[in-house]
């Protein structure tokens, strides 16, 4: 596949523009557009059914938009097989968790790293010389993104039968393992106990510091989005209802009516 | 009692390891001794495990469930028949035109799992495993249709080289068999234990998750379904050697299907030595059940043990196993594994 491979040093923003996607005579998006500026943490909130995860998979190329585009830097993600996406610089987490179970912790994060390496079925098949060290060294960057976010000691464990919130981080591990520039979170709060969102915002914080990457996340747990983001993007039956930083959008009125109801 | 802990790598492993294939190489000595009989049942065996070894590839890791495996078989054993009785090919030299033909029948057969998956897919092998038997009919000048075809024994004969004479093919093939299964058991190791290996079980265990970590699920499981047709391709040109007659309706239909899925989950899929496990089951059990009663009564004895097996064991015999050893000896990971050599 021939397409601009973006570098470390190149930091492009994502652009929604005008998106627009019906299921049936539903709306689920309706002209909703936005930008994820480089290295930006950006929350997405709404209500159920607000719309914010199939934005999500408009974004990874689940879902194809009707009408309205999303780039990536210079390139439209709708010229772009789902997965190709990941070789763009942009990695997921799911909202049920979408492990490979029999796995283990470890090979869950190579297989992150899938696209990051060359095919050389023959040299698999083979066990050439080379194939087993590069093995290694793929293996040596998952265990130090593992050790990042303290699951080194599962590592052998198969991902199948460990704790929710320990596999909530094991996917992020996986994320990490593609490099990405931008990270998709989807409600990556979801099932977690107070300190573990706790930690979850700072931990965040910190990978965004430590691998220069930007953030995109639907989240319900408010406190979560409020206190990490740059930016918040309210969304309300299809339509995007606020766009600002998080004091200007908690201050929106409509915002406020889509959380609380109308005050009679 | 506690079991023994051994590092990957490290000197008690390896020598584990070489114990391993001493003990292989050794059972092969004294198979190699008994009687004739003997002798061809285990060389049926041990081309069983290859054709096994090769769906697995296919179900077992990639989830990909085949029911037309036995066209494979069956596309392996007739490339290798018509070459040597119709052009006077030595058998040997006919293996790689079977394993490409197969690998191309099955790339061909892959292609629709790019669009369906589960049963349909299953549906649509089952329909190539239904149609084999017709296209060999239909070919008669080549096949021999339904009257089969024989290969002679003289045609069979073990090359010049090795000194053997023909009434000695037995035994060649009895070597070529283990050499063809050591052969493909070292290469599904390989690829499975490779970056591709991973992505054949992530592709099985959670499809759109594969996808968003890169993995092209197109190229995998076309891949994947090649390799499988290729290897049991390959048991098949080696059981047209052994038998010598190949007839549609002999070993070549649905029910040779049903036999490999038995070994498989007998054996236990997704494992490197279930296939050879299964293979043993699936040759063995119907003669211990027909020791216990006669007639029909066997059958059905056969299909309780079936049902007994994959119940009390759902991971397969070689699943089995492989927790019944882990008591007494544990291998863990190697303690570098992981850190930046």
């Amino acid at each position: 596949m021939q397409m601009v491979r973006t570098t470390g040093t190149d930091r492009p923003a994502l652009t929604v523009t005008d998106v627009t996607l019906r299921f049936g005579g539903v709306a689920a998006l309706d002209g909703v557009g936005f930008t994820v500026a480089p290295g930006e943490i950006c929350g997405l909130i709404g209500p159920n059914g607000a719309g914010k995860t199939t934005l999500f998979n408009c974004v990874t190329r689940i879902y194809r938009p009707d009408s309205g585009g999303v780039s990536f830097g210079d390139t439209d993600l709708a010229r772009v097989r789902p997965h190709d996406v990941v070789r763009l610089g942009i990695a997921r987490t799911f909202q049920n968790l979408a492990l490979f179970p029999s796995l283990t912790v470890l090979q869950n994060t190579v297989a992150g790293a899938h696209a990051r390496h060359q095919a050389g079925f023959a040299a698999a098949l083979l066990g050439w010389p080379g194939t087993r060290s590069r093995q290694r060294r793929i293996e040596g960057e998952a265990m130090d993104i593992l050790a990042e976010l303290d699951l080194t000691d599962v590592a052998h464990r198969p991902a199948h039968g460990l704790p929710y919130g320990t596999l909530k981080r094991v996917e992020l591990a996986r994320a990490l393992a593609a490099r990405p520039r931008l990270l998709l979170l989807d409600e990556p709060a979801g099932g977690l106990t107070h300190a573990e969102v706790r930690d979850l915002g700072d931990l965040i914080l910190r990978l965004r510091r430590d691998h220069d990457l930007g953030a995109l996340l639907v989240e319900h747990h408010m406190g979560l989005v409020m206190s990490i983001s740059d930016h918040v993007v309210a969304m309300e039956f299809g339509r995007k209802i606020a766009d600002g930083t998080p004091d200007e959008v908690r201050a929106e009125r409509r915002v406020i009516e889509a959380y609380l109801g109308k005050a009679s | 009692m506690t079991p023994i802990h051994v590092r990957t790598g490290s000197a008690a492993h390896r020598g584990l390891q070489i114990a391993g294939l001493a003990a292989a190489a050794g059972a092969l000595l004294l198979g190699a001794t008994m009687e004739a009989f003997r002798v061809g049942q285990l060389t049926n065996v041990m081309i069983f495990a290859i054709a096994i070894s090769g769906l697995n590839l296919a179900t077992g890791y990639t989830g990909l469930l085949s029911i037309g495996h036995s066209a494979f078989f069956g596309l392996g054993a007739y490339t290798t028949g018509v070459m040597v009785v119709t052009y006077g090919a030595a058998p040997m030299t006919t293996i790689p035109l079977a394993v490409l033909l197969c690998a191309v029948l099955g790339f061909v057969v892959g292609l629709p799992a790019l669009r369906i998956r589960g049963l349909y897919l299953a549906l649509v092998t089952l329909a190539v495993g239904v149609a084999f038997p017709e296209v060999v009919r239909r070919f008669e000048d080549l096949t021999g249709g339904a009257a089969g075809l024989v290969i002679r024994s003289r045609q069979l004969a073990p090359p010049e080289w090795t000194g053997l004479t023909v009434p000695q093919r037995g035994i060649w093939l009895y070597w070529v068999s283990a050499a063809a299964l050591l052969i493909t058991l070292v290469l599904v190791r390989n690829l499975t234990r490779s970056r591709l290996g991973i992505a054949m079980i992530a592709t099985r265990d959670n499809e759109i998750a594969a996808a968003a970590s890169g993995v092209r699920l197109a190229t995998v499981k076309t891949t994947v379904f090649g390799l499988s047709g290729a290897v049991t391709g390959l048991a098949g040109s080696l059981f047209a050697m052994y038998v010598g007659a190949l007839s549609p309706d002999g070993s070549f239909t649905l029910l040779k299907s049903i036999e490999l899925i038995t070994g498989l989950f007998l054996g236990g899929a997704a494992t490197l030595f279930g296939p050879v496990v299964g293979a043993f089951a699936v040759v063995y059990l119907p003669y211990f059940t027909a020791d216990l009663a006669s007639g029909h009564v066997s059958g059905v004895i056969f299909g309780a043990v079936l049902i007994a097996i994959v119940f009390l064991m759902p991971e397969g015999i070689a699943g089995v196993a492989g927790r019944f050893l882990g008591r007494f000896i544990r291998i863990a990971p190697h303690e570098n594994q992981g850190e930046r050599p």
